[in-house]
């Protein structure tokens, strides 16, 4: 084999094989990934402003990066996105497992089943972001209406200007967009789940609770940790959702990272600063991404299944 | 907008139509740009549509063709005119602008004055040109023009009952607000939350911003010296934030209304639960309409209140046209824009109920709604042309406005949910909006 | 109690908590589809009209431009740049899915693990952070508001997901198969569509599912790189129902419904490989 390889020009060769399988998606990446970023890298060390396309060369340093970190309302934004995050996270998680379990015991119509519950996947975020607008507003929203109606409340509940209620209206939107990837994936593992272990628990005179905790959890911990994973990776599409439903506001009640990028960068014009903060955006993405990863690999690791 | 509403008036106004179009058979020359096809990036929305179904016979008369690249609502128009200008990709000739956003785009429109004929720009109203001047440059020609005036639910101040219990508790007779503190009054006199509001205001985005600033000229103060140091953390500016949180605290407001835009009131109002509203020409046919409204035949309309500073609230913008300075062939594309604010034009939009910016196009609309009966939009033409004419004022015409904007709102936002006192939250936003001035060169 | 009525019990409890589950997640949707076909006025009365006293066409006809205003919204070209953008990206970002895939599951090379987690870290970049650069590239290479423009942008979006799928599922496919069809005389390319493509079809088809719908509704990116009617999709077109003071709520939903059925009947075809696909190709790789 190791003379044939010798004669082969070096693109046929066995150890080159796969990074030539690997070009397409890297020379996409770059184009479309690394190249912007690079480009917001630096424009992040400018004063860059959108409507003065010179000011792209003026050259400030550290002074994008200096005004965000001792600006209070950005940490502040900075932590309210940290806990959306961890919220919304670990709603969807509990809810898709509450999901995938109920509907794994279901056989008949279950695939009808499947299909509703992936519903929500269909709505594009903009469009969830209407939607929840609407059923939360206060004045005429399904949700004041339903209560008024039924006799449970009789003021109108502002829900997206209260303190308390503004974020958790937005977090009810975020997981019901996205708890059914969880809920698929969740059902995905139980499907995969060998029977023998959980027959043998319950000759072992295991609870069902016992069983669950004990065998069912640890097996589906990787499925969880991927949705986690594949979910961090793409969080940052709630953006369209906050944007719609209340743009950060009121009194900056509900800004996250990314609304407050938009505004400074388009609105503002002062992309050299949104960069700034992009940047900062992007570190905490790969940090939660980074986080879950590690966890799968463990999990995998566990299970005995990777290599 | 304006579904039925608009069926209505143009089946009402049929008539004179006929009569305007023999009159004028297009006796202005727009010239022959054959083969030539004109780039253009417009507003999109269902009220500005019917304009664009006349860009054909500018086609035919012309010779030319019009290429529409973008069709976008105002913000999403602006951040992809942004991003041109950061991309040099201005290869486009004529775009909508409106005169809060012109003053952004810096130099990349071209001086009108001298590229569309004086007489023609004598036709429009003064005001209305000077508002669209940036630096001495004539950077737009407006399209249609807006102010807010006072609407109001008629059968509340017929009402005996009503007038007889506000003279006790006010001491003065019932009537539409003369004053904004009358406005105050009456509008937690008439709320009984959660049924019924007294009033309702935007509370986010540069429309409270808009909002508050007109109460600030309205109560005597300014934004900016003539240094452009802020100034609006004055008492006239605690007054104002102080007439939002009033109403806020008194429930006459709805409690979601710091989430509110134009949609909002507009709908609010419409849906009956509404005493006043202080609101845009734009809905007054929606509101007088049976089909979308509850309020319809029961509305009445005074000009904006006066603050106590003795002036008006006039907050007035325009919707317009500019043409770029890459443009390849100018002269078409002042055809075009001229073609687009023309007499007839302006007729097609001011019998929707949008305000011309042409002085003649008032009088001639006003006529036509007279002759074909429709009392209310009379009243409203004839209101909302007086305080186009006295009242209207725009935003600072600075670079930075939006960005100032910006660093108030949340602050009014703040003050009004009792965050901050009034005083705070304003000597706050005056310090970020001195950073901004500071940063944009004027300071 | 008998184990057969505890065992009636736990089903029908198991049922009903089904059954409200499903109510929860439907209820905001289907009130969305609803009004869709409910005139304006009705949806926005208050006191509120639960049960419509009117339902119609109108809005959908609206859209259309068979309304009385004729406010015809381009749903036709947008459906078709929708259709094409989002079909052509999926068939696109599987190839290049499976080549990547096939890539980590087959060899072993240097930085395998950092390519690895390189890939799918690109995919945490918020789209608000790209759109601008990427705008400015793209309007060099004349890629605004076209097609391939928005294609290229996603596939490079479902890249990762893809190799991380099919990956996992190459893996689940015995090297030996292959092995064996090479020896006799198939080439290693044969031996790929042969054996281990259709194997790994399910796989392939829930990375499918999962990258149409993620371009079928992106809506951030779509709206800062689409201009016009040559390449502007469905989501982006949602905003022809908001002009500066008013949102067309029941148009929008008219159109929101336009966009959900391709979609919806898609996922219940491929409903089968989903589960099945989402199985191996996640954990066991």
């Amino acid at each position: 084999m190791a003379k044939i390889e010798k004669k082969l020009p070096f693109w046929q060769r066995e150890g080159f094989t796969p990074f030539i399988l690997l070009l397409p998606a890297i020379l996409v990446l770059v184009l479309v990934v690394l190249l912007p970023l690079l480009f917001s890298l630096y424009t992040s060390f400018t004063g860059y402003r959108l409507i003065r396309p010179d000011s792209l060369y003026n050259f400030v340093g550290f002074r994008n990066y200096e005004r965000i970190f001792t600006d209070w309302d950005f940490w502040v934004a900075f932590g309210r996105t940290v806990l959306f995050l961890t919220i919304a996270l670990n709603l969807e998680f509990l809810f898709g497992l509450g999901i995938a379990l109920l509907i794994n015991r279901i056989t008949w119509g279950q695939r009808t089943l499947r299909t509703i519950m992936m519903f929500p996947m269909m709505f594009s975020p903009i469009l969830v972001g209407y939607q929840f607008k609407f059923i939360f507003n206060d004045n005429i929203g399904v949700l004041n209406n339903a209560l008024q109606s039924l006799g449970l409340s009789d003021g109108a509940i502002p829900w997206l200007v209260d303190k308390h209620l503004a974020m958790g209206s937005i977090i009810v939107a975020e997981v019901w967009m996205s708890t059914s990837i969880f809920a698929i994936l969740l059902l995905a593992g139980l499907f995969a789940m060998p029977r023998d272990p959980l027959e043998a628990a319950k000759v072992d005179g295991c609870n069902p609770w016992q069983v669950f905790r004990h065998i069912t959890l640890p097996f589906l911990m990787p499925f969880a940790f991927i949705a986690m994973t594949i979910r961090s990776l793409d969080v940052a599409r709630a953006y369209d959702i906050v944007d719609v439903m209340t743009g950060g506001g009121p009194a900056g009640r509900t800004e996250l990272l990314w609304t407050m990028i938009a505004r400074v960068g388009y609105d503002n014009s002062r992309m050299g600063q949104a960069n700034a903060m992009a940047y900062v955006s992007i570190l905490l993405s790969i940090a939660f991404t980074y986080y879950f990863f590690r966890k799968l690999i463990a999990a995998r690791r566990y299970m005995g299944g990777a290599n | 907008m304006t579904k039925a509403g608009i069926k209505l008036l143009a089946a009402a106004t049929a008539l004179p139509l006929l009569m305007a179009g023999a009159v004028s058979a297009e006796e202005i020359d727009y010239g022959n740009f054959d083969g030539y096809t004109l780039r253009v990036k417009l507003i999109g929305g269902a009220q500005y549509e019917p304009l664009y179904a006349e860009i054909e016979k500018w086609e035919e008369m012309t010779g030319a063709k019009v290429d529409v690249l973008s069709r976008k609502n105002h913000f999403e128009l602006d951040r992809e005119i942004k991003q041109d200008i950061a991309a040099g990709t201005l290869d486009w000739c004529v775009g909508s602008n409106h005169t809060s956003f012109a003053p952004q785009y810096g130099t990349i429109y071209i001086d009108l004055n001298g590229v569309i004929p004086e007489a023609t720009l004598a036709e429009f109203q003064e005001l209305a040109l000077a508002n669209s001047t940036v630096d001495g440059r004539l950077v737009q020609l407006p399209r249609h023009s807006d102010i807010s005036n006072l609407y109001y639910k008629k059968s509340l101040y017929a009402d005996q009952g009503n007038k007889d219990r506000f003279k006790e508790k006010h001491g003065y007779d019932l009537a539409p607000p003369e004053t904004w503190d009358q406005f105050k009054d009456q509008a937690i006199f008439f709320a009984n939350a959660p049924e019924f509001f007294g009033t309702q205001y935007v509370g986010k985005d540069e429309a409270i911003t808009g909002r508050f600033y007109e109460l600030l000229i309205a109560e005597g103060g300014q934004l900016f010296d003539e240094n452009w140091n802020p100034t609006f953390n004055s008492e006239a500016g605690v007054r104002a934030v102080q007439w939002f949180k009033d109403l806020y605290d008194a429930k006459a407001v709805p409690a979601g209304v710091l989430n509110y835009l134009w949609d909002d009131t507009g709908l609010g109002f419409a849906s009956g639960t509404v005493a006043l509203n202080l609101d845009w020409a734009g809905w007054a046919s929606f509101f007088n309409d049976p089909a979308n409204s509850k309020v319809a035949g029961d509305i009445g309309l005074v000009r904006a209140p006066v603050g106590s500073g003795g002036k008006r609230s006039g907050w007035s913008g325009s919707h317009t046209f500019s043409i770029t300075e890459t443009c390849d062939n100018k002269e078409a594309a002042a055809s075009f824009i001229s073609f687009l604010t023309s007499h007839e034009r302006q007729m097609i939009e001011a019998r929707k109920g949008l305000l011309p910016t042409r002085a003649k196009v008032w009088d001639e609309a006003i006529a036509e709604f007279d002759g074909a009966g429709n009392e209310f939009m009379v009243t409203v033409f004839e209101t909302y042309s007086q305080s186009m004419a006295e009242d209207a004022f725009t935003p600072p015409l600075i670079a930075p406005w939006i960005e100032v904007s910006n660093e108030i709102w949340p602050r009014l936002q703040a003050a009004i949910l009792g965050e901050k006192s009034p005083q705070e939250a304003l000597d706050e936003a005056a310090e970020s909006a001195r950073e901004v001035m500071e940063d944009a060169g004027y300071l | 109690m008998d184990t057969a009525l505890k065992k009636r019990i736990g089903k029908a409890v198991t049922w009903v908590m089904t059954f409200l589950l499903m109510l929860i997640i439907c209820l905001p949707g289907l009130w969305v589809v609803l009004t869709g076909f409910r005139p304006n006025r009705e949806v926005l009365a208050k006191p509120a009209i639960w049960i419509p006293e009117e339902l119609t066409l109108n809005n959908f006809a609206q859209i259309f431009g068979f309304g009385a205003e004729q406010v015809a919204i381009p749903v036709p070209a947008y459906f078709t740049n929708s259709l094409i953008i989002a079909l052509t990206s999926t068939v696109i970002a599987i190839l290049i899915g499976m080549s990547g895939g096939y890539a980590f599951a087959r060899f072993r090379f240097r930085f395998k693990d950092g390519i690895f987690l390189g890939l799918m870290l690109s995919r945490t970049v918020p789209g608000i952070a790209l759109s601008l650069p990427v705008f400015m590239i793209w309007s060099r290479l004349g890629l605004i508001d076209t097609k391939p423009g928005l294609i290229i942008v996603y596939v490079a979006l479902n890249i990762p997901f893809t190799i991380w799928l099919i990956d996992g599922f190459f893996r689940q496919i015995p090297k030996e198969m292959s092995e064996a069809a090479q020896v006799d005389g198939c080439t290693r390319w044969q031996a790929f569509w042969k054996i281990e493509f259709p194997l790994a079809r399910s796989g392939i088809a829930s990375a499918a599912i999962f990258a149409f719908l993620t371009s079928w509704n992106e809506y951030a990116l779509a709206s800062q790189l689409t201009r016009s009617t040559d390449s502007k999709t469905l989501p982006v077109g949602l905003m022809d129902f908001t002009a500066q003071f008013t949102i067309d709520w029941a148009g929008m939903s008219a159109m929101a419904v336009i966009i959900i059925v391709p979609a919806l009947i898609l996922t219940f075809i491929v409903q089968k490989h989903l589960i099945s696909g989402l199985t191996f190709g996640g954990v066991k790789g």
